[in-house]
């Protein structure tokens, strides 16, 4: 049984000029101890689905239509309370700004025990005990001494693996991460993937990693869902969408994305930009700017079609390929 | 054209503006003070300082409603015979010509120096800063009393009442210009780290003109804010002033003037005297200060 | 090499006082604190080419361009623009003809225009501050030439910054710098901001103005395939040095200096072929208290007794200019 199922997600926001959908009926699922990348650019709508997954969706954003089950029990429709246990304990969540992210007012032990004996059932000492081994184990050196710091004392890495000890505290099934490495240096992104990485694989947990960034996502993934205008437009294991993508958004994304050592040129481009919430095209929301755009894409919206089961995208042309 | 004119009132401001009947009553009044204001002699029924008009036989008639009411007379007369009515309209051109001019120039003064502290920073940025707290400290009705006093000393006997305004003006408008001064240099601090400002610097652009092109178009908008409510506080200065004795003279009174003046009869029975310039004063100055509500709503990003 | 470089730049440094307050530092006792943010910097630009400077934060290499376009004045060192050096202490009508020669794009499109002008007037600017157009005619006729150049209409240019995408502001800052016909742009990161696709639409914009109008870009950047796509020449900095400087082939090819082989390091696979990458600990340290020798050492894989207590001067390696004693000793594998 997967260990999350988004099922037809809505999000939408009402404002005086009309409802403004940004998420458009996404549907995924994610294994138990599986990474899937959700990538996408500004205002593709990424972020909204992670944090409708939390259950922090800030009004007048609500979820239109949908189901969220977390071990097959729906939590999107949970009273506050209840979701706030289901937080925590069994969804973490690490977050992109690691200085917002702390308390500045408390130490990080203080932080990192309270959520641990929310959600465990720990005393004091055993709770403290476990903190600074989750700090250990986070790489952060000396924990003993450096669980009484407070977040301004450490740099933007350490804050970041501190977040991440919190994310883990409870031992969550799933981990909900929102542009984790974007706030940092290139070197620190490194050591953070990498330690996301070996940390999930060693404690079997889920991941949903949120971020722009293809080439975290070619790092960490399993499995990758590409989103365009609040829209999941190709979804697989991270290998062929990297290098057989399948939709033509995506293609126009790894050609548009530098890489050391490609001939000098120019990159690929795709002309224009995401269109705004509010003048989505009909069909295909990406037809506008698709080279190879037909008269059905103008007209009816595609869905996820594949060449096998497991690596899809909504293309009229895919499923035409597909047929053939 | 007519893009432009639909583009301006498809703002949001004016959105927000008409979700709340609060403001639009608030503006609605104001407008009338101000319209009453500017056409004084139009609107108000008699001309109260006209001496040849009044009949002293007419002083201390009730409002219209009461028993011994005049319907020549609709609030009543003061002890000259002077319509209350039409003081008050007369009046309030006053208290609103004051409390325009000195909010003029308090944020005048106070955004040319806190634009100025905050951009060229250094010792001139201290000086002016702590002048502005030192300022803060002391009551503004202090200042501009101690303003006031020696004002009069400086300005001949002849021309003290037709200097009277002018001089208060001056008392209020400088009593005021730390809260802009401040307001504009915080503005100023957060703005010239923008990149638009580095970017007329790489232009080569004299200080000044960056100050005046584009740090001040930046800073206007909440400086209009607290100048609205700047306006009520200034009427409220002047009429306290007034009402002192040391504000307008008598020969052209605002509403404090009226109601001090009121104030003497309102122990023996003539209460609409004083009463009524009390409210027409509360009432503006509510409604100025619902205005300046508004629009620190409407310009706060994070509310919208 | 006839024609002198458009920019050179010899032993510049900049350092900021970072002490407390006067009165603290005199009741405390203490000596005044510097941040030296460049600590002496040495390159030269050929005209028509591009450079980059690659570090992460703190390296200094926003302090440099900063020096460079005026905005900062050098703590030491000088600026030679087309031979000539740069007078730090000239007014602004004297530097006038070099401003005008030399301009900036900035990283951050939403703070980068004045958000009260129209787009025509942002771009105008130059042209009204130079004073390079005679009439008003003339001023919108160039202003709707420069938009065009940039992918823009016409017709943008009565409307304000906020009606306007990331990527589209962008284009109007690029505008802007073109308007007073420089010959030197000076980048600062100027699509760390954007999204991907946005990014290699003003990539590809950049590489046909440096073709079509002949211009010399100073790249800043800490998107090293970035670098790789639009330099000729790359300086790596760390800690206010440069610690390794060679042209793009031959530093993406064969990089020589540890925090180099750092930073290629960490730029993500994108052709998978997963290898298991060990980054190297730590963080930059603070530039208010650098370590003694080699800034590197701390973090360097190969640091020996030499590398503590001795700064490594920048020596000729191949076509590179590498400063690292273990490149200088042979110690490293190639």
């Amino acid at each position: 049984m997967p260990l999350l199922e988004v099922d037809d997600l809505v999000v939408e926001f009402p404002t005086r000029r009309g409802r403004l959908v940004a998420v458009d009926g996404v549907s995924f699922s994610i294994e138990p101890g599986e990474v899937l990348g959700m990538v996408g650019e500004s205002g593709a709508g990424k972020s909204l689905i992670g944090t409708a997954i939390i259950g922090l969706l800030e009004p007048p954003g609500r979820i239109a239509r949908g189901s969220i089950r977390l071990e097959g029990q729906r939590i999107d429709d949970l009273p506050p309370e209840a979701m706030r246990r289901i937080r925590g304990r069994k969804i973490g969540a690490i977050f992109q700004d690691p200085l917002t992210s702390l308390n500045p007012l408390y130490t990080i032990g203080r932080q990192l025990e309270e959520t641990i004996r929310t959600h465990l059932d720990l005393d004091g000492r055993a709770a403290r005990a476990r903190a600074i081994d989750l700090l250990r184990e986070v790489g952060i050196p000396a924990p003993e001494r450096r669980i009484d710091a407070y977040p301004h004392e450490l740099s933007g890495g350490m804050r970041q693996r501190v977040v991440i000890a919190l994310a883990l505290a409870a031992e969550p099934a799933l981990v909900v991460a929102d542009e984790p490495t974007t706030a940092l240096d290139v070197s620190i992104q490194a050591q953070i993937v990498q330690l996301l990485k070996r940390l999930c694989r060693e404690h079997g947990t889920a991941v949903l990693l949120v971020t722009h960034d293809m080439g975290v996502i070619a790092e960490t993934a399993d499995r990758v869902a590409v989103l365009y205008a609040g829209r999941l437009v190709e979804l697989g294991p991270v290998e062929a969408v990297i290098r057989r993508p399948l939709h033509p958004y995506t293609q126009g994304l790894m050609g548009a994305i530098p890489r050391i050592g490609a001939r000098k040129g120019r990159l690929v481009q795709i002309d224009g930009a995401m269109p705004r919430l509010d003048a989505i095209p009909p069909g295909c929301a990406f037809h506008p700017r698709c080279p190879h755009a037909f008269e059905r894409c103008r007209i009816e919206r595609p869905d996820l079609v594949g060449v096998g089961p497991a690596h899809r995208a909504a293309c009229w042309r895919v499923e035409v390929e597909a047929g053939s | 054209m007519t893009a432009a004119i639909r583009r301006f009132f498809d703002h949001d401001l004016w959105w927000s503006f008409g979700r709340s009947p609060l403001t639009v009553a608030a503006a609605l009044v104001t407008l009338a003070f101000l319209l009453a204001a500017l056409f004084a002699p139009w609107v108000a029924p008699h001309d109260p300082f006209d001496p040849a008009s009044l009949d002293l036989l007419d002083a201390f008639t009730p409002p219209v409603w009461t028993e011994r009411g005049d319907p020549r007379f609709l609030l009543g007369t003061d002890d000259q015979g002077r319509c209350v009515l039409s003081t008050i309209v007369w009046g309030s051109r006053i208290s609103l010509l004051v409390g325009f001019a000195a909010v003029l120039l308090s944020a005048a003064l106070g955004v040319a120096l806190g634009v100025s502290a905050g951009y060229l920073g250094g010792a001139y940025e201290a000086v002016v800063m702590r002048l502005a707290d030192v300022q803060l400290t002391i009551p503004g009705i202090l200042v501009a009393l101690t303003i006031n006093g020696v004002a009069r000393t400086l300005v001949p006997r002849e021309l003290q009442d037709a200097a009277a305004i002018w001089v208060l003006v001056l008392a209020i408008g400088i009593s005021d210009w730390p809260k802009y001064a401040r307001l504009a240099r915080g503005t100023t601090l957060v703005e010239k780290n923008k990149e638009y400002i580095a970017a007329a610097r790489v232009m080569g652009l004299h200080p000044l003109r960056i100050m005046v092109r584009h740090l001040l178009p930046n800073v206007i908008g909440p400086v209009l804010v607290i100048g609205t409510i700047g306006l009520a506080l200034a009427i409220i200065s002047e009429a306290t002033l007034s009402f002192l004795g040391v504000g307008v003279p008598p020969t052209t009174p605002s509403l404090g003037t009226l109601i001090r003046i009121g104030n003497d009869f309102l122990f023996s029975g003539e209460w609409w005297i004083t009463l009524f310039p009390s409210l027409a004063l509360v009432l503006l100055v509510l409604a100025v200060n619902l205005l300046g509500d508004w629009l620190r709503d409407a310009f706060n990003p994070k509310l919208r | 090499m006839s024609a002198p470089p458009l920019v050179a730049v010899e032993g510049l440094a900049r350092r900021f006082d970072v002490s407390r307050p006067w009165l603290a530092r005199l009741l405390a006792r203490e000596p005044r604190r510097w941040l030296q943010a460049v600590a002496g910097v040495d390159f030269a630009i050929p005209r028509g080419t591009t450079m980059a400077l690659v570090g992460e934060s703190g390296c200094g290499k926003s302090t440099v361009a900063r020096m460079l376009v005026g905005l900062l004045a050098p703590s030491a060192g000088r600026i030679l623009f087309d031979g000539t050096p740069l007078d730090p202490k000239a007014g602004r009508k004297a530097m006038a003809p070099v401003r005008r020669r030399m301009q900036m794009i900035f990283q951050d499109p939403y703070a980068s225009l004045d958000p009260r002008w129209r787009v025509a007037d942002i771009v105008a600017e130059p042209l009204d501050a130079f004073g390079l157009v005679a009439c008003r005619s003339e001023r919108r006729e160039r202003v709707a030439e420069l938009l065009r150049a940039v992918g823009l209409s016409p017709a943008d240019g009565s409307k304000y910054p906020h009606e306007f995408s990331g990527g589209q502001r962008q284009r109007i800052s690029i505008a802007r710098a073109l308007a007073s016909r420089p010959d030197f742009l000076v980048c600062d990161e100027p699509t760390s901001a954007l999204d991907v696709s946005v990014q290699a639409q003003i990539l590809n914009l950049m590489k046909d103005l440096q073709e079509r109008l002949g211009l010399t870009y100073l790249l800043i950047s800490h998107n090293l395939a970035v670098v790789s796509l639009m330099a000729d020449r790359v300086g790596v900095m760390y800690l206010g040095r440069i610690v390794e400087f060679a042209p793009a082939e031959e530093l993406f090819t064969r990089p020589r200096h540890p925090y180099t082989r750092l930073l290629l390091d960490t730029v993500p696979d994108l052709d998978l072929r997963r290898r298991e990458r060990v980054p190297v600990a730590g963080e930059v340290p603070s530039p208010i208290d650098p370590p003694a020798g080699c800034a590197f050492h701390p973090r360097c894989p190969w640091a020996n007794g030499r590398c503590r207590a001795e700064r490594p001067q920048p020596l000729p390696v191949g076509a590179a200019r590498v400063a690292c004693h273990a490149v200088e000793e042979g110690r490293l594998p190639a």
